[in-house]
């Protein structure tokens, strides 16, 4: 018997869930303290100082780190303001993605029927249809803000998780002790709550890992085409779109932002892949049988 | 249960149509959220109030949602996608134009995914349980990391800015020009007898096709090493190895087919997500697909054309996913038979 204690010690020893959730905490810090952090406002502009190099190349200095874009704002100082955009994305449209996608994973996979049917052919349409285009089109629909791209990707990904949480609870639900829990005395309620919920969380908590750095992703993607935050908002995929006009003079202000969602993505990722390892047992088997 | 090829595709059709129907029902319901007027964009300033309440009674903008929505419905039925706004031409002529700009970007993005996806998901299996495995493990989540829009950027970056080895705006050279019969340039080019043309299109498709093609290696590689790990436990291999049959031998004609399986439906089930990459790829390299005419149309309002290409976006999905089936089909004929 391998108890919660176990598994979460295992997870918290895997390599890749170091790696990722380090970097996961390196940046949610950044962008709680950002006011602290960024040397200038992110809107400021200096006019006399357009497109200046990072520090590290000629004609640089320590004013502006990273240099400046071609309105004179501080490169370092907006990467700085964006990561809070991309990771009140990253949270709260990956928690409501998998709040929204595993309750009805829960009622799909729990109860089947006909309510399996409706939540199952829903989930096909929502897969027939590309997830950028699907964003897109509510965010022309909705308006540009922060709550807007969130109810946006929660909208688009909640299929992501009740696809996979659906068919984890059905195999649950065939578990001898679930009815045994029924007999019991519990209602379907206490079942799904105290039985069915716990042994789905730890693949519930890979997909939400995953689901963060789509939502950065999605949300670059966005304000990339000028469709997410408010104009005046520093996002990193906003910053991307304004310094490609510009990429032959300021490279480097390109590939900032460029990194700072490859970061975040990686962090995601690294998150997933280790909790999904430490935490699968078919994997552990699997590496037994082959080595 | 599955049947035969055609099965599938009636199937699949018996699928589709409720679908695009849904789908089309909630692009309507969404844009009509809109703060916007649309006819207040395709009508003159100096407009009368006769000649706006005629355009408005002319565009149905008079009638309820659901009446709106039925008229339109009537429309595309018969293969009228109505008028672009910001356009004024046809919908439908906007799209046949666009779309091939779109497919070619998709086929060849696709075809080099599943290429260096299989490729590097062999080399990872064969080196497992060495250095080099662990490696290329972390090396594929590196990799899978970056999205297709940035792997856009970075391939600008590196091979037309730094280094100016590639193009990377439109899909030719400006100056030639090439007579349009498919709208496919691969094979105009070609029929055209152009070689210096098809080479320079062929240039323009690179860094785009290569965008969208690492944005799927890492996920192929990944899902093809993991089910070649869960053939090799099968008897058969063993069985092989017994035989006296070499280990590549065994890996490319025995294993290889078992374990594409898995492959195969994660392309299925990523075709959505890969189709919607093409659109910020065709915005970064300024391809002329149904993607770019969707990001202006979005940007413009412009209803009819974004209600048009979006059922255009869903059919290329059910479509892929169709043919995807009989792929998989093809390699799994058990299937047919239980």
């Amino acid at each position: 018997m391998i108890g919660p204690g176990a598994t979460l010690r295992r997870c918290l020893g895997e390599p890749r869930v170091q790696a990722g959730g380090a970097l996961m905490i390196v940046l949610l810090l950044v962008a709680v303290f950002a006011p602290i952090l960024a040397p200038h406002d992110p809107g400021d502009q200096d006019l006399l100082r357009t497109l200046a190099p990072p520090v590290w190349t000629f004609g640089g200095d320590w004013s502006y780190p990273l240099g400046t874009d071609s309105l004179g704002r501080d490169v370092l100082s907006r990467l700085i303001f964006g990561a809070r955009v991309a990771m009140r994305v990253a949270l709260f449209a990956a928690l409501g993605a998998a709040a929204l996608g595993s309750a009805l994973a829960l009622i799909a996979g729990y109860y089947g029927g006909w309510a399996d049917w409706i939540i199952g052919r829903a989930v096909d349409v929502w897969m027939s249809f590309p997830p950028v285009i699907l964003s897109l089109i509510l965010m022309v629909g909705f308006g540009a803000g922060l709550n807007n791209v969130i109810v946006a990707i929660i909208i688009v990904d909640w299929t992501r998780f009740c696809r996979v949480v659906r068919s984890e609870v059905m195999t649950v639900t065939k578990r001898d002790y679930i009815p045994a829990a029924r007999l019991a005395g519990f209602t379907h309620m206490q079942v799904i709550l105290k039985e069915i919920v716990p042994a789905v969380t730890p693949l519930l908590l890979t997909l939400v890992s995953i689901e963060m750095g789509i939502a950065v992703v999605v949300e670059a993607i966005l304000s990339f085409v000028g469709l997410s935050v408010e104009p005046d908002v520093a996002a990193w995929g906003v910053m991307i779109a304004d310094a490609r006009q510009s990429m032959y003079e300021a490279p480097w202000s390109l590939v900032a932002p460029v990194f700072a969602i490859f970061v975040s993505v990686l962090a995601a990722n690294l998150l997933g892949d280790g909790l999904r390892r430490s935490v699968d047992p078919r994997l552990a088997q699997r590496l037994v049988v082959v080595r | 249960m599955v049947g035969s090829g055609f099965g599938i595709i009636y199937r699949r059709l018996l699928i589709a149509v409720p679908t695009i129907l849904v789908v089309s029902v909630l692009i309507f319901v969404v844009l009509r959220l809109l703060p916007a007027d649309p006819l207040a964009m395709s009508m003159p300033p100096n407009a009368t109030q006769q000649e706006m309440a005629e355009m408005r009674h002319e565009m149905g903008l008079d009638r309820t949602i659901p009446a709106q929505y039925a008229i339109w419905l009537g429309r595309i039925v018969r293969g009228d996608f109505g008028r672009s706004i910001q356009f004024r031409s046809s919908v439908s002529d906007l799209i046949l134009t666009a779309l091939p700009t779109t497919l070619e970007l998709v086929v060849t993005g696709l075809a080099l995914g599943i290429f260096l996806g299989l490729g590097c998901g062999l080399l990872m299996f064969s080196w497992r349980g060495t250095l080099k495995e662990q490696v290329a493990d972390v090396g594929s989540i590196v990799v899978m990391s970056i999205p297709e829009f940035l792997w856009a950027i970075l391939l600008i970056l590196g091979f037309g800015v730094a280094f100016r080895l590639l193009p990377f705006i439109g899909r030719m050279d400006a100056q030639i020009t090439v007579p349009r019969a498919t709208g496919f340039l691969l094979v105009d080019t070609l029929l055209s007898g152009d070689i210096s043309a098809f080479g320079s299109a062929l240039e323009h498709l690179a860094l785009p096709a290569l965008s969208l093609a690492l944005a799927i290696t890492p996920l192929i590689m990944r899902v093809l090493r993991s089910s070649l790990f869960d053939t090799y436990v099968d008897e058969y291999i063993t069985l092989a190895r017994l035989r006296g049959l070499s280990e590549r031998h065994i890996l490319l004609f025995h294993a290889l087919k078992n374990a594409a399986l898995p492959t195969v439906s994660l392309i299925g089930v990523q075709a959505g997500f890969m189709f919607g990459g093409t659109l910020l790829v065709e915005v970064i390299f300024t391809l002329p697909g149904i993607g770019n005419l969707m990001v202006q149309a979005l940007h413009n309002q412009d209803l009819p054309l974004i209600q048009g290409i979006a059922l255009v976006y869903c059919v290329i999905v059910l479509v892929i996913n169709t043919v995807v089936e009989v792929a998989y089909l093809g390699l799994n004929p058990r299937l047919a038979r239980t």
